[in-house]
C-alpha cells in the first residue's frame, strides 16, 4: 500500500523555487560536469595523480594482505588447581531450579569451563517434568549482562558492603516501621531470614508480597468457597474436557511449565483412552487459544455470562443469560462435553476477579473435578500477591509512615497501576530506601541504597513451590561481580551473620539448615536431583466446597474493551532486557521487538486502519486511552480477536526514563546507537500499559473499557511472517479431525502424492512420489546412521521453546528490529503460524478452479483455526541447494545430513534461492563486531561472549547458515558411544529443539535403527513430508494435525479414494 | 629437506612474531631433532614389558637416574640386596604400607623416613616377573647416555647451520652475476649502436621496445611457448608459496618457563597422558595445570641455579612455599598467592575446525607421537613437527601412513583419514560391530567395495565429510 505522506527532497522543492524548477528538468545535476572534472589540468598536476593513487591503493592492498598473514601469538592459561569436576573441553551439567517470581521450573544447566551456556528442563526430576518456557531458556544470557550492578551503591555511587551494611543495619534497628516489598517468596530460607530481620526491628515490620500479574482472585474465591486462601494444583493430563476462559495456561497463566506437558499428554490422537477436547473462550488470540479445538471469541464483559451459561448447563438447567449465537454454539458444545466427561474435566479462568473464580469453582465442583483434575491438598505457593496491603503501603510511603523500605525482586515503580509509588519515593519521606535488584531499574533508581543480589545462576537457593515439593538451586558460576546473596544480606542486616565475601558460605549454610529441618533426605542426593518430595502435610480438616455469595463481577464500562495481556517472551517485563526474547517472534503475531494494539482485521478495515504491512510499509497508529492513561501504538491485525475488543501486551516500555536496565532494552538506531527521545534518553521499546490497570475491589483488573482513536502516521513493525494463511499450499500443512482419523483410512486425510508413469506393459500407472528418484540415491538408507526428525503437528503448541534453545545452542546471532524487518533474521528454526481462511476450510483437498480464488485464500477467517509448524532445514536426500552450490560448500553426508561448510562458502546465495522451504539464512553482517549490533548482540562484549557455545563456529559475514541438526551433538553422541563401546542407543542423541519441547512433539534419532522412535514415527500413518511432491526426499517428517472437533465440511471432503496402486503407500 | 625447512624458516620469521634468536634456535633444534630422529630410526627399537610398566605406573614418581617424589630406580635392586632384603623388594613394590606395618623390613622404614612419610601407591596386581622386568629394564639403561648426548648434538648443529646458511647466498651471488652480465652485454650493444650512428651509417633508429617487438614477432612460436612455460611456472611457484602461508610447522614461540619435554617425557619417561590428562576424556589434550606439576615438584626443586630458577616459577604460580612446615606447604590461595602460568599456545586450531583428542587417542588408538612427533627427544618447548619427521615415527611406518602435506593442515588430516583403517569386523567395540552388521545386512556390495584394499578406511566411513570437522 502506498505511503500517504509526501516527502520533499529539500526546502527548495517545498517552496518550488525557480532554480529547483530548472534543475528538476535534467536528470543529473549540472553544476560540475564530468568533462570539466576530467579536463581539470590542476587535478592532473597535483602531487598525487590518479595513476599514483591507484598505485598506492594497489600497494596498500598487497601490504594489507601480507600483514594479514601474520599469526598472532595466542595465550593459553590453565588452572592453577584444577577443580575435580571440570574437564576442559567437556560440558558439566548441574541440576538446579529456576524461579524468577512468576515462572518456576526444574532445570539442567550446561556449563563449559565453569560458564553456564545452556538451560533446559530436567525431565527426570521435579514437578515440571522437563518443561521450560522461552524466558527460562533465555535467562542464561542474564548472568552475562554487562549492565548488571557490579557493586553496592549508595546514592547511585559505588560503595562498599561494609559501609552500606553498617548504615542499613543501623537504620533497620532503630526504625519505627519497616516495609519489605518483594515478589512472592517461595524460599523457606528467605522467609526464615525475613523473620530474623523482623525480630531485629525495634518497631513494626511489614512484609508485602506483590506480583505484577496477580492471581489473588483465585485465592479469595477459594477462601469463600473452601474457607482457606490457596491455589490448588491442577492436572490437565487427567482432563478429557478442558475449558479455558481467558487463561493462557500453555504460555503465561499460573504454571505453564507444568501445564504444557500435561496438556501435551492428552493431545495425542493415538492415545488409546481418547484425546482431550479443548474449549477456549478469550478475546485476544493466545497460544492456548490457538490450540483449542473450539474457540469462542469472548469479550471480557461476556465472560461472566459464558461461565453462568456453562454452570447452568452442567447443572442441567436452562440458562437465562443471553449469549451471542456463535458463543452459544461453542458453549453448548462445551457443556455437552463437560457432562460427558464429568470429573475428568477442568475449567479454568484467567481473569483476576473473585466473582468469576467463584463461578469456576462452582462449575468444577458440579463436575466433581476436585480430586481428579484439581488437587486441593497440594497447594501452590506461588502468587501470594496482596494488592490491598501494597496499595496501603504506597500511601504510607508517601505520607512518611515508614522509616525504612526494602525492595527485593520487585519493581513496583514500573508495574503498579498508577504512578503513586514513583511520586511517593520521589517525595523522599522515607529516610532509607534499599533495593536488592540487579539493575538500576525504575524502582532502584529511586532508592538510596542498592545492594545487588547475585544472578540466579550464581547463587544457592531453596524453594517450596508446592506443599509436597522442596527444591534446591545451586550456583553454576562463581559470582562475576561484587554482589551478595539477598539471603545473606537479610541475615547480615538482622545481625545474625557477618558478610562472607566472595567465597561466602552464609547462604549455603543457612539453606542446609533449612533443608535438615524439612526433610531427612541426603542433601547431596537432593542436590543431584535438585528436588525432593516432602511428606504431604496432613490437613486439619478435609477441605470441602461450600457455595458462597458471589463477589462483584467485572464491571466493564461501555466503549472498546481493552485487554492487557502477557506475551510469551516478554511476560511481565522482567526479561525486557533480553535480546533473545525480544527477537523471538510472538507465537501468534510473529512480530519481534515491539508491542502493539491487536484488533480484528475485519473491524480494522471498517475503521480505516491498514491491514497489510511489509518491510517498507508500516501499520496505522492509534491512541488508546484507558483510565485516563493514553498510549500511542501501532495497530496489528490479529484474526480471532473478539470484535469490540483490543489487546495490548504488558511488559514493554521499560527503561524509558534513563534507567539502565540492559543494553538491549531500547530502540536501536539504524546504524547503531539508540533512538533518542526528546528528553535525550534512549527510547524504550513499546509502551508501558501497566498504568492502564484498575484496582477494583483491591484486585488488579487487567481488562477495562477504553477509547481507541486512529491517529496519523505509520509505524513499521518487524515481523518474521507477514502472510497469515497457508494460501492453498496443502502439501505443507495437513490436518484432519479426530472423527475422520478414527473412522477413515490414511487415503482420506494423508494421501500419498502420486505421479503417473509407465509400467513394464506400457500402461499408465500412478506411483507414490517416494518411489521416484531425481538423482542417484544417496547411500544413507540402512547403512551407517541416518539422522531424522519427526514433528507431530498435533502436539506442537507453538510455545517457541525450540526457537530460543536453537539460538542458544548454535550461537545464532541477534540481528535487531531493522534487520528482521528486512527479512534477515538469522533463526535456524522458525515456527510458521498458519491461520485458516474461510476459503480453505478443507486443507488437503483440490479446489474447483472456476470458483476458487487465491485472493480469498489469503484472508484469514474471522475466528480462524491455527496451525503451528516448526520449520528448519529438512536435510533433503535430494537437496536442491547442494546441486547449485558452485563451490561445493553444501554437500550431503553419508548420515543423511545436509552439511554446510562455512569456510568454503563464498556467499552466492544460490542455495537459499533454490531451497523450497526457505530455511537458509545468509549472514549479512559481522554481527559480533559491526557497530549496528553493539547494543543488541550479546557476543559484542567480553561478558556476553561467554555465553557462546564453544563447539559451534561463530559464523562470519558472507556465508550461508542453517540448521545443522545440531551436528555437534551428533558427533558428541557418536564419540561417547565409541568410547563406551556401545551402539548409539535410541534417545541418546537429541537436538536442542527436541530437548526443550514440553509436549515431546519433536522426535529425533537414527532412522537406520529399525527399533528407534524416529523410525516408527516416520512410518506412522499420520506421517507426511512437507512438499513431498517435489521429490527431494527430506529427512524430516511431519505428522498430520488432528483436531478433536466436528467439521462437517472437512468430513465431506476428506474421503477415501480408490487407490490405483494397491496398498503401496509405504514411506521411504 | 634442509633447504626446504630453512626457506620456510626465513619465510615464517617474516610472518610470525619470532625473534631472531628464536629463529636460530628453532633451526638448530629442528636439525637436532632430525639428526636424533635419524639416529633413532636406525637403532633397533626397544619395547620391553619392563619399559611399558615403568612408563605406565612408575614414571610418575620415579626417575631412572634421579631421586624424585620417590627414589631413583637405577640400582634399586642392588641397594635392597646390599641391605640384605633383596627378596622383599617385590612385596615393597606391591604394597609398601603392608610391608612397613609388618615390621619385617628395616629398609622399608628407612625409605619411608627418608621421603618424609610419602606413601607409595599400592600395585597389588603386579607379579614378581613384571616387577623384575621393570628393574631389569631400568638397570639396562646407560647412565652416561642421559647427560652426554645433548651436548654433542648441539655442537653438530652449530656447524651444520653455518654450512646450510651459505646456500641462498650462492644463489644471490649467481643472480647478481647474471644481471651484471646482461647489463654488460646490453651496454656493449648500445655502445656499438652509438658508434655506428656517429660513423654516419643510417639505420632505423628503433627503440629497445620496438626492436624487441620485431624480434618477438619473428620468433613468435618460441616466444609463445617460453612465455607460457614461464607464466605457468610462476603460477605454480606462487601457489606453493601461498600454501605455506600460516602453515605452523616449526612454529616455536618462547615460553614463560623453559620446560624441557626431553627431560620429563624422555629421561624421566613420564607418560604424556599423565600431564595432558584430559586427552582421553575431552576434545583438548589440556595444558597441565600447576597442581599436576606440583605432584612431583614438591620434592624436586632442581639442581643448579638455572633449573632452580625455572622450578621457582612453578612455586610462584602454585603459591608454594618450600620453607613452610617440615616439607613445604601452600600459601593461602584466597589471598592471591597463586598466579596462573600464561603459556604461549603452540597448536592453534582455527575456529571453524573441530578436533577431538579423545576420538583419536581412545577410539582411534593413536599414540601422541604419531601426530606430535617424538617429544621425548625435544629439549625446547613444544612445536609442531614437520611431516617428514612424522613419517619416520615407527607407528606411522607400521600403519603405512605417508604424509606429504604440512602437518596440521587440512591436507594432512585427510591424508591420514584416507590411509588409516578402522577395524570394524573383528572388534570388541559394539559400536563398530553394529555399523559392520548394518553394512553386511543391507549393502554387502558396499562393504566389499570398502574392503577392496584390505581395510575399511576412515574416509570410507565418512571421515572425509565436511561436517565431521566443520560445524
Amino acid at each position: 500500500m502506498a505511503n500517504t505522506k509526501k516527502y520533499w527532497k529539500g526546502i527548495d522543492e517545498l517552496n518550488e523555487t525557480k532554480s529547483f524548477q530548472e534543475s528538476k528538468e535534467s536528470e543529473f545535476s549540472q553544476s560540475n560536469s564530468i568533462e570539466s572534472f576530467l579536463a581539470d589540468d590542476q587535478l592532473s598536476e597535483s602531487s598525487t595523480g590518479r595513476r599514483d593513487f591507484l598505485k598506492f591503493l594497489g600497494f596498500s592492498v598487497a601490504a594489507a594482505t601480507v600483514a594479514a598473514c601474520e599469526a598472532p601469538v595466542i595465550k593459553a592459561v590453565p588452572y592453577v588447581m584444577k577443580p575435580e569436576n571440570v574437564t576442559p573441553g567437556m560440558p558439566t551439567w548441574y541440576a538446579s531450579t529456576y524461579y524468577d517470581g512468576s515462572s518456576y521450573a526444574s532445570i539442567l544447566v550446561k556449563t563449559r569451563e565453569a560458564r553456564p551456556i545452556f538451560i533446559k528442563g530436567n525431565k527426570h526430576f521435579g514437578i515440571t517434568k522437563g518443561s521450560v518456557t522461552p524466558s527460562i531458556i533465555a535467562s542464561v544470557l542474564g548472568v552475562y549482562d554487562s549492565e548488571r550492578i557490579k557493586n553496592p551503591l549508595k546514592g547511585g555511587k559505588k560503595s562498599t558492603w561494609t559501609a552500606v551494611d553498617n548504615e542499613i543495619s543501623k537504620a533497620i534497628k532503630n526504625a519505627n516501621k519497616v516495609a519489605l516489598i518483594s515478589n512472592t517468596i517461595i524460599s523457606p530460607s528467605i522467609h526464615g531470614a525475613i523473620s530474623e530481620l523482623k525480630s531485629a526491628v525495634k518497631g513494626e515490620f511489614e512484609h508485602i508480597q506483590y506480583d505484577p500479574i496477580s492471581y489473588s482472585a483465585i485465592r479469595s474465591a477459594n477462601e469463600s468457597n473452601f474457607g482457606k486462601s490457596f491455589i490448588p494444583s491442577y492436572d490437565f493430563s487427567k482432563a478429557k474436557t478442558i475449558v479455558g476462559v481467558n487463561a493462557d495456561f500453555l504460555s503465561t497463566w499460573l504454571m505453564p511449565t507444568e501445564f504444557a506437558a500435561q496438556y501435551g499428554e492428552t493431545r495425542n490422537p493415538d492415545n488409546k483412552d481418547g484425546m482431550s477436547k479443548h474449549f477456549q473462550f478469550e478475546a485476544v488470540m493466545s497460544v492456548t487459544g490457538s490450540n483449542a479445538d473450539y474457540r469462542g471469541m469472548t469479550k471480557p464483559s461476556e465472560e461472566e455470562n459464558v461461565l453462568k451459561y456453562i454452570l447452568a448447563g452442567v447443572k442441567g438447567m436452562s440458562s437465562t443469560v443471553k449469549l451471542s449465537s456463535n458463543l452459544k454454539k461453542t458453549a453448548d458444545l462445551a457443556v455437552k462435553s463437560l457432562l460427558e466427561n464429568g470429573n475428568e474435566s477442568l475449567v479454568v479462568c484467567g481473569t483476576n476477579n473473585t466473582g468469576l473464580q467463584q463461578l469456576v469453582n462452582e462449575i468444577n465442583n458440579q463436575n466433581n473435578a476436585n480430586g481428579t483434575t484439581i488437587i486441593l491438598e497440594n497447594e501452590l505457593h506461588l502468587f501470594q500477591s496482596e494488592e490491598a496491603k501494597l496499595l496501603e503501603c504506597v500511601k504510607g510511603i508517601s505520607t512518611g509512615t515508614y522509616d525504612v523500605v526494602l525492595f527485593y525482586n520487585s519493581n513496583p515503580a514500573y508495574s503498579l497501576p498508577k504512578d503513586d509509588l514513583k511520586k511517593a519515593l520521589k517525595g523522599k519521606k522515607v529516610k532509607v530506601t534499599v533495593s536488592l535488584n540487579s539493575h538500576a531499574d525504575e524502582t532502584t533508581t529511586l532508592c538510596t541504597y542498592n545492594c545487588p543480589d547475585h544472578h540466579a545462576l550464581e547463587s544457592w537457593a531453596d524453594f517450596h513451590p508446592k506443599s509436597n515439593h522442596y527444591a534446591l538451586a545451586q550456583p553454576t558460576i562463581r559470582p562475576l561481580h561484587n554482589t551478595a546473596a539477598a539471603l545473606e544480606s537479610f541475615l547480615v542486616w538482622s545481625g545474625k551473620k557477618v558478610r562472607g565475601g566472595k567465597n561466602s558460605t552464609v547462604a549455603y549454610d543457612n539453606i542446609k539448615e533449612t533443608f535438615s529441618s524439612l526433610t531427612t533426605a541426603d542433601f547431596n542426593m537432593v542436590m543431584h536431583n535438585s528436588c525432593v518430595k516432602l511428606e504431604q502435610p496432613m490437613l486439619e480438616d478435609s477441605i470441602s466446597f461450600n457455595s458462597a455469595d458471589y463477589a462483584p463481577m467485572p464491571n466493564i464500562g461501555k466503549g472498546t474493551e481493552v485487554i492487557t495481556y502477557q506475551k510469551t517472551a516478554i511476560g511481565n517485563g522482567n526479561h525486557a532486557n533480553n535480546p533473545w526474547l525480544h527477537e523471538l517472534p510472538d507465537p501468534i503475531t510473529k512480530v519481534t521487538w515491539d508491542n502493539y494494539i491487536t484488533m480484528n482485521p475485519v473491524e480494522m478495515t471498517k475503521a480505516g486502519y491498514k491491514t497489510t504491512y511489509d518491510q517498507e510499509n508500516g501499520l496505522s497508529m492509534a491512541k488508546i486511552t484507558v483510565n485516563g492513561v493514553s498510549k500511542t501504538l501501532p495497530v496489528y491485525p490479529l484474526p480471532g480477536q473478539a470484535p469490540g475488543t483490543v489487546g495490548v501486551a504488558l511488559g514493554y516500555g521499560r527503561g524509558g526514563n534513563g534507567e539502565k536496565i540492559g543494553k538491549s532494552a531500547y530502540q536501536t538506531a539504524e546504524y547503531g546507537g539508540y533512538e533518542v527521545s526528546k528528553n535525550g534518553k534512549p527510547k524504550a521499546i513499546g509502551a508501558n500499559v501497566f498504568p492502564m490497570l484498575s484496582t477494583e475491589n483491591d484486585e488488579f483488573t487487567y481488562s477495562n473499557s477504553g477509547k481507541v482513536v486512529k491517529v496519523d502516521g505509520e509505524y513499521i513493525i518487524a515481523a518474521t511472517q507477514i502472510h497469515h494463511t497457508v494460501m492453498g499450499r496443502h502439501s505443507i500443512v495437513r490436518e484432519t479431525t479426530k472423527e475422520i482419523f478414527d473412522n477413515k483410512g490414511k487415503e482420506a486425510y494423508n494421501p500419498a502424492h502420486t505421479l503417473q508413469t509407465l509400467d513394464d506393459n506400457l500402461n499408465h500407472v500412478e506411483k507414490p512420489v517416494s518411489e521416484f528418484d531425481i538423482w542417484d540415491e544417496h547411500p544413507v538408507e540402512n547403512v551407517g546412521h541416518r539422522w531424522g526428525m519427526s514433528i507431530d503437528l498435533s502436539s506442537c503448541i507453538g510455545c517457541s521453546n525450540c526457537l530460543v534453545a536453537c539460538q542458544s545452542e548454535n550461537n545464532v546471532p541477534v540481528v535487531g528490529k531493522d534487520e528482521v524487518r528486512r527479512g534477515r533474521e538469522m533463526h535456524w528454526l522458525r515456527i510458521d503460524r498458519y491461520f485458516a481462511s474461510d476459503e480453505e476450510a478443507a486443507v488437503g483437498t483440490k479446489k474447483n478452479k472456476d470458483s476458487f480464488s487465491y485472493d480469498q485464500a489469503e484472508i484469514a477467517a474471522l475466528n480462524p483455526k491455527v496451525v503451528h509448524m516448526p520449520m528448519m532445514c529438512q536435510h533433503c536426500n535430494h537437496a536442491p541447494c547442494e546441486t547449485v552450490c558452485p563451490v561445493a560448500a553444501t554437500t550431503h553426508s553419508n548420515e543423511g545430513l545436509n552439511q554446510m561448510t562455512y569456510n568454503r562458502c563464498i556467499g552466492t546465495r544460490y542455495c537459499a534461492n533454490n531451497c523450497p522451504y526457505k530455511v537458509r539464512r545468509f549472514n549479512w553482517f559481522n554481527y559480533p563486531s559491526y557497530k549496528k549490533f553493539t547494543e543488541i548482540n550479546p557476543a559484542q562484549d567480553d561478558l556476553g561472549r561467554m555465553v557462546l557455545n564453544p563447539d559451534v563456529t561463530v559464523r562470519s559475514r558472507g556465508v550461508m547458515e542453517k540448521c545443522s541438526f545440531c551436528v555437534q551433538r551428533i558427533q558428541a553422541t557418536k564419540l561417547k558411544s565409541k568410547i563406551d563401546k556401545e551402539p548409539v542407543a535410541d534417545g541418546e542423541f537429541s537436538t536442542a529443539c527436541a530437548d526443550v519441547c514440553p509436549t515431546n512433539a519433536i522426535v529425533v534419532g537414527d532412522w537406520n535403527d529399525v527399533n528407534s522412535k524416529i523410525r516408527k514415527s516416520s512410518e506412522d500413518i499420520r506421517s507426511y513430508q512437507a512438499l513431498e511432491e517435489v521429490g527431494i526426499k527430506p529427512n524430516v517428517w511431519y505428522k498430520v494435525k488432528v483436531r478433536n472437533e466436528q467439521n462437517n465440511l472437512l468430513s465431506k471432503l476428506q474421503v477415501e479414494k480408490k487407490s490405483h496402486h494397491g496398498s503401496n503407500n509405504k514411506h521411504h | 629437506m634442509y633447504v626446504h625447512s630453512l626457506n620456510f624458516d626465513q619465510f615464517s620469521s617474516r610472518f610470525m612474531k619470532i625473534t631472531n634468536t628464536q629463529r636460530v634456535k628453532s633451526i638448530r633444534s629442528h636439525l637436532m631433532g632430525i639428526l636424533l630422529l635419524t639416529f633413532i630410526s636406525l637403532s633397533p627399537s626397544y619395547h620391553s614389558q619392563g619399559e611399558a610398566i615403568f612408563k605406565a605406573k612408575c614414571a610418575t614418581c620415579h626417575a631412572v637416574f634421579q631421586n624424585g617424589t620417590g627414589p631413583k630406580l637405577y640400582g634399586a635392586v642392588q641397594r635392597w640386596e646390599d641391605a640384605g632384603e633383596g627378596e622383599l623388594i617385590y612385596e615393597w613394590v606391591r604394597n609398601n604400607a603392608a610391608l612397613r606395618a609388618s615390621g619385617n623390613s628395616k629398609r622399608a622404614a628407612e625409605i619411608f623416613a627418608e621421603y618424609k612419610g610419602s606413601v607409595m601407591t599400592v600395585f597389588a596386581d603386579l607379579t614378581d616377573e613384571q616387577i623384575s622386568s621393570v628393574f631389569e629394564w631400568v638397570d639396562s639403561q646407560d647412565p652416561n647416555a642421559a647427560s652426554g648426548g645433548g651436548n654433542q648434538a648441539n655442537t653438530e648443529n652449530g656447524a651444520s647451520e653455518e654450512e646450510e646458511g651459505g646456500l641462498p647466498w650462492t644463489w644471490i651471488i649467481l643472480g647478481i652475476m647474471f644481471v651484471v652480465i646482461i647489463m654488460a652485454v646490453s651496454g656493449v650493444r648500445r655502445q656499438l649502436k652509438i658508434a655506428t650512428k656517429e660513423s654516419g651509417i643510417e639505420t632505423d633508429s628503433l627503440t629497445y621496445i620496438e626492436e624487441f617487438k620485431t624480434w618477438a614477432w619473428k620468433y613468435r612460436l618460441y616466444v609463445g611457448i617460453v612465455s607460457l612455460v614461464l607464466v605457468l611456472t610462476l603460477f605454480v611457484g606462487l601457489f606453493k608459496i601461498l600454501y605455506t602461508i600460516n602453515v605452523m610447522e616449526n612454529y616455536q614461540p618462547s615460553q614463560p618457563i623453559a620446560f624441557p619435554h626431553d627431560v620429563h617425557a624422555g629421561i624421566n619417561g613420564i607418560d604424556c597422558k599423565y600431564c595432558h590428562n584430559s586427552v582421553t576424556k575431552s576434545k583438548s589434550a589440556g595444558i597441565p595445570t600447576v597442581n599436576v606439576c606440583m605432584n612431583c615438584h614438591k620434592k624436586i626443586n632442581g639442581e643448579g641455579k638455572e633449573f632452580q630458577g625455572e622450578i621457582e616459577k612453578i612455586y610462584t604460580a602454585a603459591g608454594w612455599d618450600p620453607t613452610l612446615g617440615p616439607s613445604g606447604g601452600y600459601k593461602d590461595p584466597e589471598k592471591g598467592n597463586t598466579s596462573p602460568i600464561v603459556w604461549n599456545k603452540v597448536h592453534n586450531l582455527p575456529d571453524h575446525v573441530y578436533f577431538n583428542h579423545s576420538q583419536h587417542v581412545v577410539v582411534g588408538g593413536l599414540d601422541c607421537k604419531q601426530c606430535h612427533g617424538d617429544m621425548t627427544k625435544m629439549n625446547e618447548t613444544a612445536k609442531v613437527q614437520p611431516h617428514e619427521a612424522l613419517n619416520k615415527i615407527q607407528e606411522n611406518i607400521d600403519s603405512k601412513i605417508e604424509f606429504t602435506k604440512p602437518t596440521l593442515t587440512m591436507g594432512w588430516c585427510i591424508e591420514c583419514h584416507s590411509q588409516s583403517g578402522i577395524n570394524i569386523a573383528g572388534t570388541d567395540n559394539a559400536y563398530y560391530t553394529e555399523i559392520h552388521n548394518r553394512l553386511k545386512k543391507n549393502d554387502y556390495s558396499l562393504l566389499n567395495s570398502y574392503n577392496d584394499d584390505g581395510k575399511v578406511t576412515v574416509k570410507e566411513l565418512g571421515g572425509w565429510e565436511c561436517s565431521k570437522c566443520h560445524y
